[in-house]
């Protein structure tokens, strides 16, 4: 309820987020020397704790409400695996990192699983100013997981950076018999907020890895951009990718 | 019972049967060691990694005030419990309440369990926390919604009492003990039909209430009932169900919760002289303890110097890193309150496993929430440090058997025991042996523990020993300043063989002790 009263302050009317991907300028190199958030950029590759090599590495968080998915895409994401059966909820924060190879680079994704009950809120705020992107993440079969998105969206308003890369994410699109959530009001509140959105299932494995390239593709682009380069278009290369994935699928 | 029993005699307690000093200083393997206080087997050769816990009866309200003012702990607005509550005994009234609540179970069914069924009823233990609205927070059996009636009829109960400026204690009827615990802003009811006493009933809904105050601080608590005294706390509680119903769990199986004690990984005193020690150098400004856990084994604990851990709140972090398998792959970071440490605040925990598929996990307890980094690099340094001194694999290695078989003792009509070491806080335990393996059995030898537990703490006429034969096995306990000791023995064996065998078993876990025990607990 707390997150409700938020919004009702807050006034859900204006948009919270300018798009990342809409007009910002000068985000060249200088960007990613700026000691924002704990961007890491060594000039030589750097070893993460589990011993990989990496060029350039990011925080992904994934937030939203308790029991949408986010531990179970994070899985399917990392380890290839669905976690089926009982319900474990996260406790805290809980913290992974992979390695992504993006266009001959290699890119550290640390990501952050926040538990989604609200005991935990004021822990996960503090984590909201150092993330770089945010996942976040509905469920389609639990209309008032959808529901609270617009609340979580005030919140990230107003607890993490200014140009942090958002994406609304879906989850459980496998679930046909109980969806209650229709792709297009997905879209729409997408739309309304200005960020890139799209369907998952960690059970299937829809879009999963989409999600987290995409992610990292768009940070990776800021960081290393030339001035005068043109902007990466995340939605676009989203939409790219689903039709590409989705002819050869079928 | 056809057991025999000795009264403890008042003067006992304090006296000793060496001159004290010289006890101290040379640790005697004579045939009764250590009945002193601090020097018996098990006991910290430097110092106690536990804040001293007066053992069971620490957990009583009257006695944890006392302490609790006596090391000037501050507590945010707790009433002080009341001493001159009497116990209600009601006869015809209380069945009058419980065809009230009877009535109350039948206008609401639960999805999982039906309340008013028959089954519901029949369950050995219920436990139930309600706000002091009567608003109900959890119930062990059955759902929440389903019991507001219920909850209410007990909430009028306390208030009834109340009204009268006295505290409902507890009700015996018809073969149930109900008993009540009073924690502003919670009140925690336990109903049961197991032969325990008030005294334990109650020192379990101690607990339970301590894991609440642990996920939310007692602070917060408060906060939120004086804002809003008819607050749902369920929501606050969400996803935290199953740390309640694993702790009543472990309160019925695990020795280390009815002793008050934790056991350790038996280990070689060289290996954990290094884990120890390289847990000791991965330290960092904000961090107050380190844990290394091997399932429900303690490998070591280091802490800050002054900082004691009370076995109740480390029990609770037990339970935490039991109950929750998200630990597994990544690194956890999550506020915790140590209820006995303080409760009106937050410690920040690390809490990962070594690897994936291992037992041991590694808790970094911390003062500071921004200090994730920080102790995630402290685990990497401790984690080089092990392999670099090879403890890593002697770790692994023993791991591969935890625990040990009574046989090693060497007494034939031995079955099982339990032995603490009072100053240490320390207990340790054979496997259970085959008979007691099967889960009706091992539930049924705990509760025979629980039995004798409750004989030797009774609160007004405690016991020294206890020797009891049954049928299935003969039993005796025997406390002294030093060690509490139970013992399950053959049903074929005879009293004399029982204390002969007591004097046995002393001398080979003080021949073992080192293994078996953390002797020099460290510091950072």
């Amino acid at each position: 309820m707390s997150r409700k009263k938020a919004v009702k302050a807050k006034g859900s009317s204006k948009s919270p987020k300018p798009s990342p991907c809409s007009g910002r300028s000068g985000k060249g190199l200088a960007a990613a020397a700026a000691p924002s958030g704990g961007l890491v950029y060594p000039s030589r590759p750097s070893i993460s704790n589990s011993g990989e090599f990496y060029d350039i590495a990011f925080k992904v968080m994934l937030v939203g409400d308790s029991g949408v998915g986010k531990t179970c895409l994070l899985v399917r994401f990392k380890d290839g695996a669905f976690l089926a059966g009982s319900f474990i909820s996260t406790v805290g924060i809980d913290f992974r990192n992979k390695v992504l190879n993006i266009d001959a680079l290699k890119v550290k994704l640390q990501i952050w699983d926040t538990a989604g009950q609200e005991r935990f809120r004021s822990v996960t705020h503090a984590y909201y100013r150092d993330a770089h992107a945010l996942l976040l993440l509905y469920d389609v079969t639990n209309k008032r997981s959808f529901d609270n998105i617009r609340a979580w969206l005030t919140e990230i308003h107003e607890y993490a950076q200014q140009d942090v890369v958002v994406m609304l994410l879906g989850n459980k699109a496998d679930s046909t018999h109980d969806r209650v959530v229709k792709r297009e009001e997905g879209e729409k509140l997408a739309k309304e907020f200005g960020v890139p959105f799209m369907e998952t299932s960690a059970k299937s494995g829809l879009n999963v890895e989409l999600a987290f390239t995409a992610v990292a593709k768009e940070l990776k682009h800021r960081t290393t951009k030339e001035p005068d380069e043109p902007k990466f278009q995340l939605q676009e290369y989203v939409d790219k990718e689903m039709r590409t994935a989705g002819c050869c699928r079928s | 019972m056809d057991g025999e029993v000795h009264r403890a005699a008042a003067s006992w307690e304090n006296g000793t049967l060496a001159p004290v000093d010289r006890l101290r200083t040379e640790r005697a393997d004579s045939p009764t060691p250590g009945l002193v206080e601090g020097t018996e087997p098990g006991a910290g050769q430097k110092s106690a990694m536990f804040v001293h816990a007066q053992s069971f009866e620490d957990l009583t309200a009257e006695t944890e005030e006392a302490r609790k003012e006596a090391e000037g702990y501050s507590e945010l607005g707790k009433p002080a419990d009341s001493t001159d509550g009497i116990e209600v005994l009601m006869g015809k009234d209380t069945i009058s309440e419980k065809q009230n609540k009877k009535e109350g179970w039948q206008d609401s069914k639960s999805k999982e369990e039906d309340v008013s069924s028959e089954a519901w009823r029949s369950h050995r233990k219920h436990v139930f926390v309600l706000s002091e609205a009567g608003k109900p927070i959890y119930t062990r059996y059955g759902t929440e919604e389903a019991l507001s009636s219920t909850m209410g009829v007990m909430m009028a109960l306390v208030s009834f009492v109340e009204a009268d400026k006295n505290i409902i204690r507890s009700i015996h009827a018809d073969g149930y003990k109900v008993v009540f615990l009073s924690k502003s802003p919670l009140v925690l009811v336990g109903v049961s039909r197991t032969s325990q006493s008030d005294k334990e009933l109650m020192r379990e809904l101690q607990y339970i209430y301590y894991q609440i105050v642990s996920l939310l601080t007692l602070t917060q608590l408060n906060h939120i009932f004086q804002h809003k005294q008819n607050y749902d706390l369920r929501r606050l509680l969400a996803g935290s169900e199953h740390l309640t119903d694993n702790l009543l769990h472990r309160l019925d199986r695990d020795p280390g919760l009815l002793l008050s004690a934790v056991t350790c990984l038996p280990l070689a005193s060289s290996t954990r002289d290094v884990v120890s020690s390289s847990l000791q150098a991965a330290k960092a400004k904000s961090l107050v303890f380190s844990i290394l856990l091997a399932g429900d084994y303690l490998v070591t604990l280091v802490r800050k110097k002054d900082q004691f851990l009370h076995h109740i709140d480390l029990h609770l972090v037990f339970n935490l890193v039991g109950s929750s398998s998200s630990f597994r792959e990544g690194e956890g970071w999550t506020p915790i309150c140590l209820p006995k440490f303080n409760t009106a605040g937050f410690f920040h925990a690390h809490i990962s496993y070594l690897e994936p598929a291992s037992d041991l996990c590694l808790i970094l307890v911390s003062t500071d929430r921004e200090d994730f980094f920080n102790l995630s690099e402290c685990k990497q340094r401790f984690l080089e440090r092990l392999s670099k001194r090879n403890a890593y694999q002697a770790l692994k290695d023993a791991l591969k058997s935890p625990s040990y078989s009574v046989a090693q003792v060497g007494i034939p009509e031995l079955r099982h025991f339990l032995y603490k070491s009072k100053s240490s806080g320390l207990y340790t335990s054979p496997e259970l042996p085959v008979v007691y393996q099967s889960e009706e059995e091992e539930e049924r030898l705990m509760g025979l523990y629980h039995d004798l537990h409750s004989r030797l703490h009774h609160a007004t006429r405690p016991l020294r020993s206890i020797y009891h034969c049954g049928e299935t096995e003969n039993l005796m306990a025997w406390v002294t300043s030093g060690f509490e000791l139970y013992l399950c023995f053959s049903p074929l064996g005879t009293k004399a063989l029982a204390v002969s065998a007591v004097n046995k078993l002393l001398k080979w876990i003080r021949k073992e002790e080192d293994r078996l025990f953390i002797l020099s607990p460290l510091t950072y």
